[in-house]
This record gives C-alpha cells, sequence and structure tokens, in this order.
C-alpha cells in the first residue's frame, strides 16, 4: 500500500514522518538528524543546497541564503507583515504577478513555494532513501491562522515537489492528535504553539477519536526569530559600544550576531547564566573581531518580556472565544522550541494553573500527527501509532481478547476525524461600504453557507462580489481577498434579482466562492484568484 | 444497511433540507441545548466526514457528502454562536428520526408567552415508546403544540392514548398538556 509523509514544514526547520504499526518513524537527514532546517542556498559554486549543509552558507553569502520563506509563502507583498518580514531577512525579494513575493537570487526568480518546494523535495527524497519506496502522497502542516493565500501556495510547493497533497492540516491539530490518538478518552486541552516563526494557541475537545478545535487564535509575526532578533539588537549595541563598529548596515555581521543570540538564546534555556564570546566578525577593514558577552536569565527575560507578554494576552483571547475556563483544561501541550524558555512555561502556568506538559517533543509532535493523519487518509493506520499507545496497551486488557492471548494481531485503529476551524471571518462587500459575514472565525471546516443578495440599482446587469477577510465592520479595514463578476444578468428592477452567494471552506482552509442568479438560473462559478497566491510568472 | 449507503442516505436527506433551521439539519430538538448539538454533530463526523470517505466513494458521492456535511457544520455553529445554554435535554433530542418522521420535539420554549415545563429523565425517542399509529397523533400534537393551539394537542394526544393505552410518554404529555389548559 502506498507510503503517505506526514511534513512539519517549518519557517525553521521542517520534520517529515510515516506511521507505521508501531509509532511513527522520523525521516533523517545525511547525519542521521531529525530536524531539517527549512534553508535553501544557491551558492556562487552552483546547484541548490539544502537543510543542515545548507545552513553553512549563511555566513559565507547570506545574500543567497533563502530562509524563514514560510514568512512570505502566499501573502501579498504589499502588505504590512511582508514589509515586517523583510527587515529580518539578508536576501532580495520583489514584487511579481498578483502581488506575490519573489525572491531574487543572482539573476534567478523564484517564487516563495518554489523556495519551499526545494525543503519539500529534499524531505521526499531523503524519505525515499530511508524507506526504499516511492513516495508520492503527503500531509502537510501550516499554522492555525494561516490565510487562503497561504494555504493555497503550500499546496503548490507540495505540487512543485512532486506530491500529491491529500490534505492540510493545521499545527496545533497535527499536535493534538499525536497526543490524544488511540487514548479513547474526552477532555479538553491546550496548543500553545510558539515556534520559529509563528505563534497561535488553540483549545480542543479531545472526544475519543474525535479531535475538535473549539478556538485558535495566533499571531502570525511573532516567533523565536523574534526573540533572537530582539537579542541580536543588543549585541549589536554592544559591538557598537566596544568595538565601535555598528553591525547593522552589515548583512553578514548581522547574521553572525542573530546566530550567537539563538546559542545564548537555547543556553539560557538550561542555565541561568551565559558567558563567552563570539569570535569570527569580519569586522568592515578587513579585521576579525571577536564580541564578548555576559548575561544572565533574568537579562534576557527583560529583552523578550514583551513578546512573550504578547503570547499570553492571545492565550487569554481564546478562552473567550472557546467559551470555557482555564480550569477545564486537563493538558497544556507545548510545540515549538520557544516553548522550552522557563519564562514561557512558568507563565503558560499561572494561567492554566498546571504544569504544561513538558513529556511530548516541541519539535516533532507536529510532525507525528501529520504521519498519523497521512495514515489515516491513505487507510493504513494501526492503533498503535499515537503517543497514547502504551495507555492504550494497559486498558487493552479488559477487552476479551487480551485475556490469555499472548499476541495480539495488530488491530486496524479507528480512523481519527479532524473538525478544524476556519481561521478568520470571511465576508463580502455591500452597499454602503460595509461588510455582511458569510463565515465566522472559528467556526468547523469543511463549511458551506449560502446567501441571498440582490440588486441596488434599476436594470444591473452585472454585479461584482469582493471578498474579504477580518472582523470589521467596514470593507476596507478587511484584507481583500479577490473579487468575482457575475455578468449577462437579466435587467429587473432594484431589489428584484436573487443573487445566491456561496461560500464554502473545504478541509484545507481553503476558501471556494459560488455565485448564481436565482431568477435566471443562470450559474456562474469562479475560483476566487486570492492576492499573493501563486500565479504563473509572465 | 452498509456504512457506505448510511452515510449516502444520511447526505441526501440534508441536502433535501436546504433551508431548514439547523436544529432540523442536525437533527435534534430545537430545544436542545449546545450539548446535543455537540454531541450530534460528532455523531455526523464519525458518520460523514469527507475524509473517512476518500477512497470508498466516487467523485459525485463524495461531493455530495461533503456538501451534506459542510451544511451540518454551518447549522452546529449556528447553535454554537447563538451560545444556547448547555442544559439537558428530555426526550427524542438526540436520537435519530423515525424514517420519514421529522423529529419535532415538544418545544421547551415559551409558547405565547407561557414556559411549557418539560419533564427531567431520561432521554426517550417517542418512536420507541409507542404504537406506530399512536405515533401519527403525537406528531399531530407536536404540530398543534408548536402553532400554541393547546387544545388541538389535548386532542391529539388523546386519540394517541385511544390508540396505545400502554404508553407512559403518551400519558406524561397529557399531564403534561393538561396542567398547561388549567393554567390561568
Amino acid at each position: 500500500m502506498a507510503v503517505a509523509l506526514g511534513i512539519d514544514l517549518g519557517t525553521t526547520n521542517s520534520v517529515a514522518a510515516i506511521a507505521t504499526p508501531t509509532g511513527v518513524e522520523f525521516i533523517l537527514g545525511a547525519r542521521g538528524e531529525r530536524v531539517h532546517p527549512s534553508v535553501v542556498a544557491f551558492p556562487m559554486s552552483g546547484g541548490v543546497v539544502v537543510g543542515t549543509d545548507a545552513k553553512r552558507y549563511r555566513l559565507s553569502e547570506p545574500q543567497h541564503v533563502i530562509h524563514s520563506a514560510k514568512r512570505f509563502i502566499g501573502q501579498n507583498t504589499r502588505g504590512p507583515l511582508v514589509q515586517l518580514a523583510l527587515t529580518g531577512v539578508r536576501y532580495n525579494v520583489v514584487e511579481g504577478a498578483n502581488q506575490q513575493p519573489i525572491v531574487v537570487v543572482r539573476d534567478r526568480k523564484m517564487t516563495m513555494p518554489e523556495i519551499s518546494s526545494h525543503v519539500l523535495l529534499h524531505l521526499k527524497r531523503a524519505a525515499e532513501r530511508q524507506l526504499g519506496t516511492q513516495i508520492k502522497d503527503a500531509v502537510i502542516t501550516v499554522p492555525a491562522n494561516f490565510t487562503d493565500g497561504q494555504r493555497q501556495a503550500t499546496k503548490e510547493a507540495g505540487r512543485l515537489a512532486g506530491l500529491d497533497v491529500m490534505r492540510l492540516i493545521n499545527e496545533p491539530t497535527a499536535a493534538a492528535l499525536a497526543y490524544g490518538f488511540g487514548r479513547e478518552r474526552d477532555q479538553i486541552i491546550a496548543v500553545f504553539d510558539f515556534g520559529g516563526g509563528t505563534f497561535d494557541v488553540s483549545i480542543l475537545r479531545i472526544h475519543g477519536e474525535i479531535f475538535e478545535v473549539l478556538a485558535s487564535e495566533g499571531d502570525f509575526f511573532l516567533g523565536g526569530d523574534d526573540l533572537d532578533r530582539a537579542l541580536a539588537e543588543n549585541l549589536a549595541a554592544e559591538c557598537n559600544r566596544t568595538l565601535a563598529v555598528d553591525p547593522r548596515p552589515h548583512p553578514a555581521l548581522m547574521m553572525k550576531l542573530m546566530m550567537g543570540a539563538e546559542a545564548i538564546k537555547i543556553h539560557l534555556s538550561d542555565n541561568e547564566a551565559a558567558e563567552g564570546e563570539i569570535d569570527g566578525l569580519d569586522l568592515p577593514g578587513g579585521a576579525v573581531g571577536k564580541l564578548p558577552f555576559s548575561l544572565t536569565r533574568g537579562q534576557f527575560e527583560e529583552i523578550v518580556a514583551g513578546y512573550v507578554q504578547r503570547t499570553m494576552d492571545v492565550t487569554r483571547q481564546v478562552f473567550a472565544a472557546a467559551d470555557i475556563d482555564p480550569s477545564m483544561v486537563s493538558d497544556v501541550l507545548c510545540v515549538g522550541g520557544s516553548t522550552r524558555i522557563p519564562m514561557v512555561r512558568q507563565q503558560l502556568a499561572e494561567i492554566f494553573g498546571r504544569e504544561p506538559n513538558v513529556t511530548i517533543n516541541p519539535d516533532e509532535v507536529v510532525a507525528h500527527g501529520a504521519a498519523i493523519q497521512a495514515g489515516s487518509l491513505t487507510g493504513n493506520l494501526a492503533s498503535g501509532t499515537g503517543m497514547g499507545a502504551r495507555d492504550a496497551v494497559a486498558t487493552g486488557g479488559h477487552s476479551p481478547l487480551a485475556r490469555g492471548a499472548v499476541t495480539l494481531p495488530e488491530i486496524v485503529a479507528k480512523r481519527p476525524v479532524l473538525l478544524d476551524v476556519n481561521p478568520a471571518t470571511l465576508a463580502i462587500h455591500t452597499a454602503g461600504g460595509f461588510t455582511e459575514r458569510l463565515l465566522d472565525k472559528n467556526a468547523p471546516i469543511p463549511i458551506e453557507r449560502t446567501r441571498v443578495f440582490t440588486t441596488s440599482r434599476d436594470n444591473q446587469t452585472r454585479v461584482e462580489i469582493d471578498c474579504c477577510r477580518g472582523e470589521q465592520r467596514r470593507y476596507t479595514e478587511n484584507e481583500p481577498l479577490g473579487t468575482l463578476l457575475l455578468e449577462g444578468l437579466p435587467p429587473r428592477p432594484r431589489g428584484e434579482l436573487k443573487i445566491e452567494v456561496q461560500f464554502r471552506v473545504d478541509a484545507d482552509g481553503i476558501l471556494h466562492v459560488r455565485a448564481s442568479d436565482q431568477t435566471s438560473g443562470k450559474q456562474q462559478e469562479a475560483h476566487l484568484q486570492v492576492l499573493g497566491a501563486p500565479v504563473a510568472e509572465p | 444497511m452498509s456504512a457506505r449507503t448510511d452515510v449516502l442516505l444520511w447526505a441526501q436527506r440534508v441536502v433535501a433540507r436546504k433551508a431548514a433551521a439547523p436544529y432540523m439539519i442536525l437533527e435534534i430538538a430545537a430545544s436542545a441545548g449546545l450539548d446535543v448539538a455537540q454531541e450530534a454533530f460528532h455523531k455526523i463526523a464519525r458518520l460523514a466526514h469527507p475524509d473517512l470517505h476518500r477512497t470508498a466513494l466516487n467523485a459525485d458521492e463524495l461531493e455530495l457528502v461533503t456538501t451534506a456535511y459542510a451544511r451540518a457544520a454551518a447549522a452546529y455553529h449556528a447553535i454554537r454562536s447563538q451560545r444556547v445554554p448547555t442544559t439537558r435535554v428530555p426526550a427524542m433530542s438526540e436520537q435519530r428520526p423515525a424514517a420519514g418522521a421529522p423529529t419535532i420535539p415538544i418545544p421547551s420554549s415559551p409558547i405565547s408567552g407561557k414556559a411549557v415545563p418539560v419533564p427531567d429523565g431520561p432521554v426517550i425517542n417517542p418512536a420507541h415508546a409507542m404504537t406506530a399509529k399512536a405515533l401519527l397523533y403525537y406528531r399531530k400534537a407536536e404540530l398543534a403544540l408548536r402553532r400554541g393551539e393547546l387544545t388541538g394537542a389535548l386532542l391529539q394526544l388523546k386519540m394517541a392514548i385511544a390508540t396505545d393505552p400502554q404508553s407512559q410518554l403518551l400519558r406524561s404529555a397529557l399531564a403534561q398538556v393538561e396542567t398547561e389548559v388549567k393554567k390561568p
């Protein structure tokens, strides 16, 4: 039977796994590593280098090393978030067709899905080597608050890598699946996902094989990279003071400080103080310098306190959205490397009134869940796959089959059912500059809703249906998604035509809009061209 | 009946009820609380989530099931966003209605300004609590109640009891309606 890969395509790192009867098997890199940097290098020497090896070029030619592509994928270049992300990278990004961001490396122009497809292809090949079989199908995880364009672009990246993306699932849902699959319990859990580049927190109810997301909130532009950058800025100021060099205009120098900052951050998760020096700094003028540093955990916490505070604010919001009390949450899962920071765990414990679950591996749990879903969709999933599998064996003693039997045949597990949610309110532009909501944020997906609208002028023969996402009443204050055009309407007095607009968000979280004129029966269906979504470059 | 037939029949039923109220789509009582709606939706998800039918159904069938499921999701969300307080709801709520008979509950919400009390107790499906002929009168009584016609409901319930004198559910329903009629 076909083997399907579960892939956690991260901002900083990616992990891939497949479901086996006894658990999941992680896909290893050339050095046996389970975590693969989401880094693609186009070195001067030619070729494309991906993963751990690509990181080596970050110092020598930072402008040719594409990292954090996830911060741009499927986004409108003119959006404020992209502009913010641009301040954090040393490579060149320009605006392409349909306002999509394009990476320029020397004379080569590439879309963000192309960049990400190199990472996916790298994982696919590693998996094929390891398993000795062709791989075609995959489940890829995305942040819960990923937009339509970002989801479409992620699927496009999969397609470019030669993968059939069976499903996109949200990262927190994947984590919950890895945690709860095979447990057969009824409980409410929280998933706090603080990764390299994104942050979201979700509340789920696990009810037997049902995984229902009650609410999910997030801040798309908040992640561990921001903590590194805050610390690197501090080091830059220090560099200015001690070495009399302002490193900020020098990409390679700043990159070196970022890498130093990341190492200090990680060290301070297990230690009270970090002391040492960052050497090999190529200073302007050809000299090589070194920057001594000494930092306590308390000082680090002061630098990043604002960012951590934001995650906690969002966490309090999600309780209201899910309509639950923190005391109802029976476990708090930590996902993403940034949850290793003691300050984050302390503050979570305060909010929830319980220590977060530290038994799961925050780097691997999302890929683990993706692998379970991939196994489920291809129909080869065994009950021993979840992290709760050991619990399941313990209660298996109650089964008449288990009693007296020496070995049990592998029982095909009940397939998990993921009830994911719509990440943002979807609405259309109505007369007077207002919006009419069709689908709410946090509604379960797939979902479909139809509303009937009418014309506002006499003999109006065409209507433009402007779609947007966002919570605001005024259309212009929301993010435009695209426009659907319905033409050739029979001329009638205003208010007489009935135009049915149907919004459907599929299980991948992607919006499909259909409009039809009920009077003439003429139906037009169009796929919404989302701004920033991938299109062929002219 | 196979799982495949089950899900297709369900999907056809839901799609046919296009403009129906959310509780009708979920096949629960109009007065049902959030917990009942959640239970009903989870049941639908186990039966009909499109992911479960990727390989077993053809493209047209899968589209039908996806459409029905997507509408059930909208119905569930509509009930959730009304923030209905969680209550134990008696009688006929979580059960699938008998074929051909849409479940119309005796509403617990006020009827023309008056609240009709609903007895506590285990969940009972009226289809299992009386004979088929009595059920017919019982459904008519429900309809009368929905219109606020108490005497009409009384008559229908008495007819029901005449055909099935053994049913406890009918007697308790009659007692409730009688109390309601006597109120000033």
